[in-house]
């Protein structure tokens, strides 16, 4: 698995909870619902077991909108809900109820802009406690099955044989909104990501 | 002050959200979806202020930032975008933005902005 000395994993964590939540207040204010996150784990995957693991939660199709970034740690941050739960997110932002259960092109507009709204954020917790710059890219929505759409990031990142996946499932209350933020890295990200945190942590403790 | 404001969002939800502040407090307001539609509108129109969004497919919000400056070193210009980092903010700031609005956008944080980026304006 990812090896992560008992500081490091608390450190990693906690910067991890302070930028997801974050991102939970914010799809709380976009949505005017309370969002309801559960805690985030961070696991380790070979990529082509990757599908498997996320299997196990995500069925049929999915909507993602995945924002990819650079930096001195790499990788991609991803929102997921299913079709269902997209087109409902979409309606919450219309303030009212849409006429067709699919997802049509305005409402994969307001689902992309979400998706920046909320990836960005995430992201930018990042480069804002670690004091380093992440490059954010343009959104891009996907529509798929979940192996589709880890098969399409394996393509545009050659280098992606191994995942780190930091993710967490977030339910909009009243709603019936239940989604996924997950952000995935190599392993070489990874491990520059947690020399950071480490810095990080150095320097938290250092200022108390 | 009412002012002539242009949009500048690959999103047109951002672009109706903002609109509609906007437009509640008595501005003008005319939209462009890119990079280069904002530099063809900003040439045409001459707004008294330009709202830009960072993160755009095409030519990316810095770059717009600084092709403005270049034509009019008197632009103004409020960077509105979902990037909350203090870097981003920092590079905006340099390109001579005159204001830094992260998304979702709030009312009165806009409309506080777009009175600060106005001020010496006509005078």
């Amino acid at each position: 698995m990812i090896g992560l000395n008992e500081s490091q994993a608390e450190a990693l964590s906690e910067l991890i909870n302070i930028a997801f939540g974050l991102t939970a207040a914010n799809l709380s204010e976009i949505s005017g619902h309370r969002v309801r996150l559960d805690p985030p784990t961070i696991s380790s995957h070979p990529i082509d077991g990757l599908a498997d693991r996320l299997a196990a939660f995500e069925k049929g199709e999915l909507v993602f909108v995945r924002q990819g970034f650079k930096g001195p740690f790499s990788g991609d941050a991803i929102l997921c809900v299913n079709s269902e739960g997209a087109v409902k997110l979409s309606s919450i932002l219309i303030e009212g109820p849409r006429q067709s259960q699919e997802l049509d092109s305005s409402g994969a507009e307001i689902l992309t802009e979400i998706g920046n709204m909320l990836l960005s954020a995430c992201l930018g917790v990042f480069g804002n406690l670690l004091q380093l710059h992440v490059s954010i890219s343009v959104p891009e929505l996907h529509q798929g099955l979940l192996r589709q759409f880890l098969d399409s990031l394996k393509i545009a990142d050659g280098d992606l044989r191994h995942a780190v996946v930091i993710d967490s499932s977030f339910k909009i209350s009243d709603s019936g909104v239940v989604g996924r933020i997950a952000i995935i890295l190599s392993v070489s990200s990874l491990e520059r990501l947690i020399q950071a945190v480490d810095k990080w942590e150095g320097n938290t403790i250092c200022a108390n | 002050m009412k002012a002539k404001i242009l949009i500048v969002d690959d999103s047109s939800m951002s672009r109706r959200i903002v609109r509609g502040y906007l437009e509640s407090a008595g501005h003008e307001v005319t939209e462009a979806s890119d990079g280069v539609a904002a530099l063809n509108q900003y040439t045409l129109e001459k707004p008294d202020i330009v709202l830009l969004d960072l993160v755009m497919s095409g030519m990316g919000g810095l770059e717009v930032l600084q092709k403005l400056r270049e034509t009019d070193s008197h632009a103004r210009v409020i960077v509105a975008t979902a990037d909350i980092q203090n870097s981003t903010r920092d590079m905006a700031t340099q390109a001579g933005s005159r204001g830094f609005l992260n998304k979702p956008i709030r009312r009165e944080e806009l409309l506080t902005a777009v009175n600060s980026g106005l001020e010496g304006l006509n005078q």
